[in-house]
């Protein structure tokens, strides 16, 4: 490939990420928000994360596993109780890793 | 700093995967590197990457990439009514780290309050330092690099959202709404490709909960 196309197309994903990430939030955040609408935005992170994870643990790389061969959903439980318990995003992200490779490593 | 350390250590050996995946396609260091450090959009790089790969032009790679970064729309929307009081000028560096985790991470803290300018920019700087140093080291060493995934890393960012989707659910109706959300993304992700699940899902599932406790 030619070292213009990539340059292109590095710019061209550039412009594209910072329209959708700072129009929305220069242009909304100077308005006042229907009531519908902002009820609407509140409930936007916790599906968000919830989407997230349903693709991220339930078919890591887009592939289903099983609930009971899938490290990914296995480590996934402690993960949450740590989280539940320190509230420590640092210290849930590395029992989940520990966890993790323990599940991988007992599943053989 | 320290609420961006875990998406550090998550970002880290991604963004070494992204410079070692680019870089054996044909990206030089520098294109890696720049690519991380001004995009900062994880799946849209790996999809741009293998696109170009298989020989794919400017306006097929940027459109792929752009829809599957659609949703930072809808994580800037929901960020700004929080952000009313702020400068343009604050804003920007926001916005330009806005990314799945920072996005997390922000809005978590600011509804609990503990959010401001500083920490919030904290978090985009160290998130945008993890992604762009992965890259480089992965670009600079791609041979050298062992398999990072024996260290069990390609869980981090799984985990990080395990912990970010707990701390979202702060009473009943956002059990309801993640349950939605979950069926919702599931059962679109046998028939829609790429993130489009996600988009789908959460917005509709927003949607029901936003009518049901109206």
């Amino acid at each position: 490939m030619s070292a213009s196309l990539v340059w292109g197309v590095v710019i061209g994903m550039t412009v594209v990420n910072i329209c959708f990430r700072l129009v929305p939030i220069a242009a909304m955040s100077r308005l006042s928000l229907p009531k519908p609408l902002e009820r609407w935005l509140s409930y936007v992170p916790a599906c968000v994360m919830a989407s997230i994870v349903v693709m991220e643990v339930l078919r890591p790389g887009g592939r289903w596993l099983a609930p009971l061969q899938n490290p990914y959903l296995l480590a996934a439980i402690p993960t949450a109780v740590v989280y539940r318990t320190t509230r420590s995003f640092l210290g849930a992200t590395l029992a989940g890793v520990a966890a993790f490779l323990a599940f991988r490593y007992l599943l053989g | 700093m320290r609420l961006g350390s875990p998406i550090f250590l998550g970002y880290l050996p991604i963004g070494a995967a992204f410079g070692i995946l680019a870089t054996t396609a044909g990206f030089s260091v520098a294109q890696a590197v720049a690519c991380s450090a001004l995009v900062l959009a994880g799946a849209g790089q790996f999809i741009a990457v293998n696109l170009l790969g298989a020989g794919a032009g400017l306006a097929t790679v940027v459109i792929a990439t752009t829809v599957v970064n659609l949703r930072y729309v809808l994580f800037s929307a929901t960020l700004s009514p929080y952000l009313r009081d702020m400068p343009l000028r604050r804003q920007l560096p926001l916005a330009f780290t806005l990314t799945d985790e920072t996005f997390g991470v922000n809005v978590t803290d600011l509804r609990a309050g503990t959010a401001d300018a500083r920490s919030m920019l904290g978090v985009g700087v160290v998130s945008w330092l993890g992604w762009t140093l992965g890259t480089a080291i992965g670009a600079g060493a791609a041979s050298s690099v062992g398999d990072p995934t024996r260290w069990g890393v390609e869980f981090a960012m799984p985990a990080m959202f395990v912990a970010l989707l707990v701390a979202q659910i702060t009473s009943r109706r956002y059990v309801v709404a993640a349950v939605v959300a979950a069926i919702l993304t599931a059962a679109c992700s046998f028939f829609l490709p790429g993130a489009w699940p996600v988009i789908v899902g959460a917005m509709g599932a927003a949607s029901v909960a936003a009518v049901v406790n109206r």
